[in-house]
């Protein structure tokens, strides 16, 4: 057998076991990390509310009884309105409740935004008076450690706990991210509606910011609803949101 | 004794171990696999896990090339060495995403990276191509270990003195701070990582030219 022969038998064999291997490994954990990702999305939908305090280690059972105790998630159209079980399920977004003994204390949305290097997943909270946001978390992403990073970390997700996403005269502006620190780089009265930038971050604060301004265009008819009439009506059978898989 | 002693430190195994975790330490005399070594030892939870994947990865590839380092066709030899090392790799990453999820989270890309640190191919072209895997397999586990003491031991320091916390429990007293007590700030960022890691290389280089 010639050395060039015996070169390309070597390589494909061990690319066929390298490939089993990996296989193996992939499909015999997936359920355990399927579980994870669910049980960290679960506990992110409760951060964005305060309802867990981040960095803090949870077990996975407190995590899920907690979610399924306080967070109900719904189906609602494009147009605001709770979709109900019967309701053909047009346009149906998934919108997170808050409960607390049966009151909606903050609706959630889920964030899915552009960033640098990847997506960004999260999730927005926003008070029942549909214009201050209660919490941002965000549960992945592929931004540079250390600079667009930052977004998940606490300085930067705290930030938004108050913000709000309309103007002094009551439109809808969104909330932005800001180049630099709020207070020295934008106007005193949008100061409400912008969060501190991380330096060294630019574009993913950018692409972060027109990310948020779709997701709460898309969910705007929700807010408007809140602003003008409180509290959604949520009917007995409401058409229960499929869970992003 | 004595004797015993030196029929011990005379073995090859004795050489290879000592040589791994002292006299030729990774980090703090090869000043090998810098990268990882700032960026996962900010506490100590993270830098221990990354130890113990780089140990693994380490051991094994230094084991499996060692068996088949008769049989490696030459001229496709880096190629195999780091298709094995990745393979064991994303083995490792798999196993930390579905076990230990939320250290996974925070080492992110670092676990992956382990496949361009120079130690664990450093170790596959200088021992495993040229030993029997017994010999392979044990200086792959001294130089995780020796890679491993590093990190645990830098990771100590920054998240003493930059969180007051060990192992993610708080050791600094709520009376130090309210006495005045500070966390230095700069211990949980990579400078802070570099005078420690600096300080180790310094420590090394000290007692073995005494």
């Amino acid at each position: 057998m010639s050395d060039g022969v015996k070169t390309i038998l070597f390589a494909t064999v061990l690319c066929v076991v390298c490939s089993l291997l990996l296989t193996m490994a992939s499909t015999g954990l997936k359920a355990f990390q399927r579980e994870n990702a669910l049980v960290d999305r679960q506990k992110n939908i409760l951060q964005a509310v305060g309802a867990v305090v981040p960095g803090q280690p949870y077990a996975a059972e407190d995590i899920k009884a907690l979610y399924q105790a306080s967070i109900q998630c719904i189906s609602v159209s494009d147009e605001g309105r709770v979709l109900s079980a019967e309701a053909a399920p047009v346009n149906a977004m998934p919108l997170y409740l808050y409960l607390q003994d049966d009151q909606v204390k903050a609706y959630i949305l889920p964030v899915d935004s552009r960033g640098l290097w990847g997506r960004i997943y999260g999730y927005l909270a926003l008070d029942t008076d549909g214009s201050t946001v209660a919490g941002f978390s965000v549960y992945q992403h592929a931004e540079t450690p250390g600079l667009g990073g930052e977004i998940e970390n606490q300085w930067f997700q705290r930030n938004f706990v108050g913000k709000r996403i309309i103007d002094a005269s009551g439109d809808f502006v969104s909330i932005g991210i800001a180049k630099g620190a709020v207070k020295n780089v934008i106007r005193q009265d949008l100061q409400p509606n912008y969060v501190d930038g991380i330096s060294g971050a630019t574009m993913t604060g950018k692409y972060l910011s027109e990310g948020l301004q779709d997701i709460l265009q898309t969910y705007e008819p929700v807010s408007l609803h809140f602003r003008n009439q409180g509290m959604l009506k949520i009917p007995e059978k409401a058409l229960v949101c499929q869970p992003p898989s | 004794m004595s004797t015993a002693v030196m029929k011990i430190t005379r073995t090859e195994t004795y050489r290879t171990v000592a040589d791994a975790l002292w006299q030729n330490n990774p980090i703090s005399k090869q000043v090998l696999g810098i990268c990882s070594a700032l960026a996962v030892t900010v506490q100590m939870n993270t830098a221990i896990v990354m130890a113990l994947a780089l140990t693994f990865v380490v051991a094994f590839s230094n084991l499996i090339i060692s068996l088949m380092r008769n049989v490696i066709p030459r001229n496709i030899r880096i190629i195999v060495e780091v298709a094995v090392i990745a393979t064991l790799v994303i083995i490792a990453d798999e196993v930390l995403k579905a076990f230990l999820y939320n250290i996974s989270k925070q080492l992110s890309v670092f676990v992956g990276l382990i496949i361009t640190n120079c130690i664990v191919m450093g170790r596959a072209e200088t021992c495993a191509m040229s030993n029997p895997p017994y010999l392979a397999f044990v200086d792959g586990l001294a130089n995780g270990i020796g890679y491993g003491s590093v990190l645990v031991g830098v990771s100590f320091f920054r998240e003493l003195l930059g969180s007051g916390k060990l192992l993610g429990f708080q050791v600094v007293p709520q009376a130090f701070y309210d006495m005045g007590y500070m966390n230095m700030g700069l211990m949980l960022l990579a400078p802070g990582a570099f005078i420690v890691i600096g300080l180790f290389v310094w420590l090394e280089h000290a007692l073995l030219n005494r």
